[in-house]
C-alpha cells in the first residue's frame, strides 16, 4: 500500500497524483509507472511524482533505475511530506532504512519548524535502533512543541540507550538522567498519562529502586493516573524489599475478595514461608504453616455458592512447598489423600486433571503408584463402570486420567488391555447416544478415545509393532468424525500418521487445523518439519515456502510495530515488541525452512539456483509449542529438559544444512568464467566452508549418534540422528563432491583426486540401500527418512554435475570450438565426470527399482468388527484408504523425481 | 483458579490450545502487536496454575462523542477450561477498563449461530442492539449480533435501545 498524501496544499497536484496511488494500491505497478510518466511529462520536476515513479520501478523489479531516481531526489533535499513518504516506502521495501533517516535529516534542515517532519525523523531512527539520535530528535520536537508524548519519547530513548549500554557506569548515568528528567516533570505537575507513570516505574525498576517505586505507587498522582490498582501494584515490590508482613496482609485482603486468583496465592505463600523463619508478634500475620492452613480452610468454609478451585489447589501448593525441606504430612496428611480429595470435588470439570497434574508428580513415586487405583475408585467408579450421563462420564474420565497419570508404566499387554477397555467405553457411549459433540464443541466422551489412542501407542512402542497404531488411528478418526472440533484428536492423528511415515495422511488432518501465521512457527515441528523426511516433497516445498514468506514479512514489518508503540505512548510495549521482533527474526525453525526449501528444491523443485540466505543468527531461538499435544504418561514429566535437548540437536542440524547450502552456493559462484585469480578468495572461502562442514559433521556424529525413544506428544527424533547414524558415509560423499567442483572451478588437476573417491563411495553406498528397501510398516518411517537423506545427496550431486557441465562448456554454441581447444587434462576430467554421471544414473536406477518394489502394507483394524458388534455399522473408516493412497502418492512422486533426474543427467552427456 | 495478567507477545507462541478451536481466529502477527501497542490494558490473559493459557480477551476503545465505547475484538476460552466463569472474569476486566476510560458502553459482535456465547453475554447483561447482515464471510456468509451493555457514564442508557432494523456491515462504524 502506498501512503496517500495527507496534506497536499495544491489540489491540482493531488488530483494528478491520485491515479498513481490507485494503481500502486491495486498492485498494478506497470500502470502506476505509466501514469507517473504521464504526470512527469507535464511537470517534469514534480518531486512527489518522481518519488512515486521510483516506488513503481522498485516494485517492478527495476531496483537500479528506482535508486537512480531516488538518488537524484535526495540531492534536491525534498521537504514535502508526500514526496518523503513515498521515498520512505521505497527505502523500507528495499531494506535501506538508514536512508530514510538521511532524507528526513536533510528535510528538517530545510524546514526546521515542521513538527511532522521531526516526528518522521524520530520514527526513522526508531526503525534503525539509533536511540541516541532518537533522543535528539524527540528533544528538538519537544522544544518546538512542548507536548508530553515528545518529552517521553526522549525519555524512552534514554532508557533504551541505558539498556543497550556496554558499561554499567554509562548505564547508571543515563538512567539517573532519565529519572531526573521525569521527576522534574512530575514536580512541574505535567505528568498526565498512565503510560508515563509506568515509564517512570520502569526507570526505577532498572535501577532496582524498589522503595522509590512503592513511594510513587502510594502517592495520589499514581492513584489518579492508574485508578483502582494501587494495592495490587505493590505486590512485586514488597517482595523485592522483603516487606513480608505487608505482603502477607495485603495478599490475605485480596484473597478474601478474589478467592480464585492464583497470582495472589503465590506471593501469599512466599510471604508465609519467609515469615516462618522470623515469627511476628502480630497475630494477624500468617507466619506459620498452621496459620496458613487455617487461612485457606477459612476461605473454603466462607465461600458461598459453587466450590472454587483456588483454595483447594492452594492446599496442594502448601503441601508441595512444605515437602521441599520437611514433612508436610504432619499438618496436611498424605499428599495422595489431598489430591484424591481435589479430584472428588472437581472431577466433573475437564480442567480437574490438568490442574492436578503438576501436583501428582510431586508425590513420591512409590506412594503414587501404590495408590493409583485410589484415583480411579474415589468416586465409586472403576475401569468397568458404565456411566450413563454426560456428567458422570466426565467424572469417570477424570478418574481414569488421574489413574493413568499415577499408575506405573505397564507392559505392552497391560497397555493394550487399557486401550481396548477405553475403546469399549467410547463405542458404548456412541451406541447409547452419549457422544454429544457439535460442529464447534467437543464432548467428554471424546477423552475415552484420546486416552485409548495414547495407550495403543505405548503398546506399539513396547512391541515395535504398528498394529496398535492402526487401531489408534481408526479410533481417533471415528472420534473426529463425531467431534469435528476436537483438535486434541487432530493433533494426535497427525503425530500417529507421521509415526507410520505417512505424511500425506497426516496432511489430510493438518489442513483441518487451519494452521497459519505464527502457528506456522510454533507448530512447524508437528507436520511441516516431517514432510521432507517422509518424502512428501511437493507438500514440504509448499509449507516451507509459506513459513519463509511469513518470516520475511515479519522481518519487514516488525520495526513498524515498534513505531506504533511510540505513537500510542505505550512505552512498556516498546521494549517488548522490539525484543519479540528479534526473537522471531532469530527463529531456528524459520532459518531451517529457508535452507531446507532450497536444498529440497534441488531434488524436487523447479530448477532454480540456490542463493545465500540471511546469515544464521548467533543464538537461534526456540519457538516451538511442545505443549500442544497433551501427555497422559506417568513417565513424561521433564518436558523442559526434553525441549532443550531436542532443540540443541535441531540447531546442530540447522548449522550443518547451512554449511552445506553455503558450500553449494559458493560452488555456483565460483563456476563462472572469471579468471582463477579473480575468484581466488571465493575459492578459499569455499574450501574453508567444506572443511568446516566436514568437521561439524564429525562432531555431530560423536554427539548425536544415539537413537531416541518415540513419544507421541513430542517431536519425532531430530533429523540429525538419522543423518549422522546412517551407514552411508555422507561426510565423504559431500565433502569430496564439493571439493571436486571447487577444484574444477579453480582449474586444478586436483579435481580428479576428488572425483575418484566420490565414485567409489557412491558405488559402495549402494550396498546399504537393500537393508532399508523392504521395511515393515513399523520401520517405514525410518526407511523413508533414510532414503530422504540419500535422495537429498542425489539431488545435490545431480545439480552440481550440471554446474560442472556448464562450467566446462559455458555456451552450447561454443561447444565445438571449445572441444578443439580442450587440454588433455580437461578431456580427462570430462571423462571422469561422465563416468560419475553414469554412476549416479545407475544409482538412480537402483532407487527406482527399490521404490517400485516398496512393500504393500496390511492396514487391517479390529474397529470395524467392534462397530458391527454394536450395530454401529454405518461408519466407514477412512484410515486404510488414506494410508494406501498416501504411500502410493509418495512413491509415484519419488519415482517421477528420479525419472526426471536420470533424464537430466543423460542430457548432460 | 486463575492468574490474570496482561497478554504479552510471547503468549502468541503458546496460545495454540485456545486458538485451534474452530471458532477462534488466528490473525497475522501485526494484528496482535498493534493491539498490544495501542490498547495494552484491553488485552488480558487468564493463565492456569501450570502456566497454560486458559483464555484471553482483546479489545479496544473507539468512537467519537457519545459513541466512545469499549469494544471486544476477541474473547476465547480453551475447551478444557470452559464453564469455569473465565469468560465472565475477562469481560469484567474489559468493562472495568472501559469504565476507567469513561466509555459510554461496551459492544461486541457474535455469530448469530453461537448460541452458547450469546446466552453467556445475555447473562452478563448484554442486549442484542442490532443485527449486522452477512458480517462474517464464509460459505454461506453469516449474520452477526451487535451486542451492547451500557457503562455508568450512559446514565439514561441511551446506547442500549435496540435498533428495529438490521444494518449492513458497511453501515457499522
Amino acid at each position: 500500500m502506498a501512503v496517500r498524501p495527507q496534506r497536499i496544499q495544491d489540489a491540482v497536484v493531488e488530483r494528478r497524483l491520485r491515479p498513481i496511488y490507485d494503481w500502486l494500491d491495486n498492485g498494478n505497478n506497470k500502470k502506476a509507472l505509466q501514469e507517473a510518466e504521464k504526470v512527469l511529462k507535464k511537470s517534469p520536476t514534480l518531486q512527489a511524482a518522481r518519488a512515486l515513479k521510483a516506488l513503481a520501478l522498485l516494485r517492478l523489479g527495476k531496483a537500479s533505475e528506482s535508486h537512480a531516481v531516488l538518488d537524484a531526489l535526495v540531492e534536491e533535499k525534498p521537504s514535502d511530506d508526500t514526496t518523503l513518504q513515498a521515498m520512505t516506502i521505497s527505502y523500507r521495501e528495499s531494506q535501506q532504512l538508514h536512508k530514510v533517516c538521511e532524507i528526513y535529516e536533510a528535510a528538517v534542515k530545510v524546514d526546521p519548524s515542521n513538527e511532522e517532519l521531526y516526528s518522521h525523523l524520530f520514527m526513522s531512527y526508531v526503525r534503525v535502533g539509533d536511540h541516541k539520535s532518537q533522543q535528539r530528535a524527540a528533544m528538538a520536537l519537544y522544544k518546538l512543541l512542548p507536548k508530553n508524548p515528545y518529552f517521553f519519547w526522549a525519555v524512552m530513548s534514554i532508557v533504551l540507550q541505558a539498556k543497550t549500554a556496554d558499561d554499567s557506569t554509562k548505564r547508571g548515568i543515563l538512567l539517573s538522567l532519565a529519572q531526573k528528567l521525569v521527576e522534574n516533570f512530575i514536580t512541574d505537575n505535567k505528568m498526565e498519562a498512565e503510560q508515563e507513570a509506568r515509564l517512570y516505574i520502569m526507570i526505577l525498576e532498572l535501577q532496582e529502586k524498589w522503595e522509590d517505586i512503592l513511594k510513587f505507587i502510594e502517592c495520589p498522582l499514581y492513584a489518579q493516573l492508574v485508578p483502582a490498582s494501587t494495592t495490587q501494584a505493590c505486590i512485586p515490590y514488597y517482595k523485592k524489599i522483603g516487606e513480608w508482613k505487608k505482603l502477607n496482609l495485603l495478599c490475605k485482603d485480596l484473597l478474601w475478595d478474589n478467592q480464585d486468583r492464583w497470582d495472589f496465592y503465590m506471593p501469599y505463600f512466599d510471604s508465609v514461608f519467609q515469615l516462618m523463619n522470623k515469627p511476628d508478634s502480630d497475630n494477624s500475620v500468617d507466619d506459620s504453616p498452621e496459620k496458613c492452613h487455617e487461612f485457606i480452610c477459612s476461605i473454603v468454609e466462607n465461600s458461598s455458592g459453587r466450590a472454587l478451585r483456588g483454595p483447594y489447589l492452594a492446599r496442594l501448593e502448601l503441601w508441595k512447598r512444605l515437602a521441599k525441606d520437611g514433612d508436610p504430612t504432619l499438618l496436611l496428611g498424605s499428599g495422595v489423600a489431598l489430591c484424591v480429595q481435589y479430584l472428588r470435588v472437581f472431577a466433573n470439570k475437564p480442567c480437574a486433571v490438568p490442574d492436578l497434574k503438576p501436583y501428582l508428580s510431586m508425590l513420591p513415586q512409590k506412594e503414587r503408584e501404590d495408590h493409583s487405583r485410589d484415583f480411579l475408585t474415589c468416586l465409586g467408579f472403576d475401569e468397568n463402570s458404565e456411566p450413563d450421563s454426560i456428567k458422570d462420564i466426565q467424572r469417570h474420565i477424570s478418574c481414569l486420567l488421574a489413574w493413568r497419570l499415577t499408575a506405573p508404566m505397564g507392559s505392552a499387554e497391560e497397555n493394550l488391555n487399557v486401550a481396548e477397555m477405553l475403546r469399549r467405553h467410547y463405542l458404548r457411549s456412541l451406541q447409547r447416544g452419549l457422544v454429544t459433540s457439535t460442529a464447534t464443541e467437543f464432548c467428554a466422551t471424546d477423552s475415552y478415545g484420546i486416552l485409548a489412542a495414547h495407550h495403543f501407542f505405548y503398546a506399539a512402542v513396547e512391541q515395535e509393532n504398528s498394529t496398535p497404531i492402526i487401531e489408534a488411528l481408526n479410533l481417533l478418526e471415528l472420534v473426529l468424525h463425531h467431534s469435528p472440533a476436537n483438535f486434541h484428536a487432530k493433533l494426535l492423528l497427525i503425530s500417529l500418521y507421521h509415526i507410520l511415515g505417512n505424511a500425506t495422511a497426516a496432511d489430510s488432518i493438518y489442513t483441518k487445523l487451519e494452521v497459519k501465521h505464527i502457528q506456522l512457527v510454533s507448530l512447524g515441528w508437528l507436520h511441516a518439519a516431517r514432510l521432507a523426511p517422509a518424502l512428501a516433497s511437493p507438500r514440504a516445498l509448499r509449507l516451507l515456502a509459506d513459513t519463509t514468506t511469513f518470516h520475511k514479512h515479519h522481518a519487514k514489518d516488525s520495526v513498524e510495530q515498534v513505531t506504533y508503540a511510540y505513537k500510542f505512548g505505550t512505552f512498556e510495549k516498546v521494549l517488548e515488541v522490539w525484543e519479540w521482533g528479534g526473537r522471531i527474526e532469530s527463529c531456528a525453525w524459520c532459518g531451517a525452512c529457508a535452507r531446507e526449501r532450497q536444498l529440497l528444491a534441488l531434488l524436487a523443485g523447479p530448477s532454480q539456483a540456490p542463493q545465500h540466505t540471511v546469515k544464521l543468527p548467533f543464538t537461534p531461538t526456540d519457538n516451538r509449542d511442545l505443549n500442544a499435544i497433551v501427555s497422559w504418561s506417568s513417565t513424561d514429566n521433564d518436558r523442559a529438559a526434553y525441549k532443550e535437548r531436542s532443540f540443541e540437536k535441531d540447531v546442530a542440524y540447522l548449522r550443518l544444512k547451512d554449511g552445506l547450502l553455503s558450500a553449494i552456493v559458493l560452488c555456483i559462484e565460483c563456476a563462472d568464467n572469471r579468471s582463477v585469480e579473480m575468484k581466488s578468495s571465493q575459492l578459499e572461502q569455499l574450501r574453508a566452508c567444506i572443511d568446516a562442514f566436514g568437521s561439524a559433521l564429525d562432531r555431530c556424529q560423536r554427539l548425536y549418534g544415539e537413537r531416541e525413544n518415540l513419544n507421541v506428544t513430542a517431536p519425532l527424533p531430530s533429523r540429525i540422528i538419522a543423518f549422522v547414524t546412517s551407514p552411508v558415509p555422507y561426510r565423504e560423499l559431500y565433502t569430496n563432491t564439493l571439493r571436486m567442483v571447487c577444484e574444477l572451478c579453480a582449474g586444478s588437476s586436483n579435481a580428479q583426486t576428488f572425483a575418484e573417491p566420490v565414485r567409489t563411495t557412491l558405488v559402495k553406498s549402494r550396498e546399504h540401500l537393500a537393508a532399508y528397501a523392504l521395511p515393515t510398516l513399523w520401520q517405514n518411517r525410518d526407511a523413508l527418512e533414510f532414503f530422504s537423506n540419500y535422495l537429498e545427496f542425489i539431488g545435490v550431486i545431480t545439480y552440481l554435475l550440471g554446474v560442472c557441465n556448464e562450467h566446462l562448456a559455458p555456451a552450447h554454441a561454443k561447444r565445438n570450438k571449445k572441444k578443439a581447444s580442450q587440454s588433455p587434462e580437461q578431456i580427462q576430467i570430462i571423462e571422469i565426470l561422465s563416468k560419475l554421471n553414469d554412476d549416479v544414473q545407475e544409482t538412480i536406477a537402483i532407487l527406482e527399482d527399490i521404490f517400485e518394489n516398496w512393500p504393500k502394507f496390511d492396514y487391517q483394524s479390529s474397529l470395524e468388527a467392534e462397530l458391527e458388534k454394536l450395530t454401529i455399522s454405518k461408519y466407514q473408516t477412512p484410515v486404510e484408504q488414506k494410508l494406501k493412497n498416501g504411500l502410493d502418492d509418495v512413491l509415484a512422486d519419488v519415482k517421477n523425481i528420479l525419472k526426471n533426474k536420470a533424464k537430466y543427467l543423460k542430457s548432460l552427456q | 483458579m486463575t492468574t490474570i495478567r496482561p497478554f504479552t507477545c510471547e503468549d502468541m507462541l503458546k496460545f495454540n490450545n485456545v486458538n485451534l478451536d474452530p471458532l477462534t481466529e488466528t490473525y497475522g502477527l501485526s494484528f496482535y502487536t498493534q493491539y498490544l501497542a495501542h490498547w495494552p490494558e484491553f488485552f488480558q490473559v487468564a493463565e492456569s496454575p501450570s502456566g497454560e493459557i486458559m483464555g484471553y480477551i482483546m479489545g479496544k476503545a473507539e468512537g467519537l462523542g457519545d459513541n466512545w465505547h469499549g469494544h471486544v475484538t476477541a474473547l476465547t476460552v480453551s475447551p478444557d477450561y470452559r464453564r469455569l466463569g473465565i469468560a465472565a472474569t475477562l469481560m469484567n476486566i474489559l468493562e472495568d477498563v472501559s469504565e476507567k476510560k469513561k466509555a459510554y458502553f461496551v459492544d461486541l459482535f457474535v455469530r448469530v449461530s453461537n448460541k452458547v456465547a450469546i446466552n453467556m453475554y445475555k447473562n452478563l447483561g448484554y442486549i442484542v442492539y442490532r443485527t449486522v447482515l452477512e458480517y462474517y464471510s464464509g460459505d454461506p456468509d453469516e449474520d452477526a449480533y451487535d451486542m451492547r451493555k451500557a457503562c455508568s457514564r450512559d446514565v439514561h442508557k441511551k446506547s442500549v435501545i435496540p435498533l428495529s432494523h438490521p444494518v449492513r456491515p458497511e453501515e457499522v462504524d
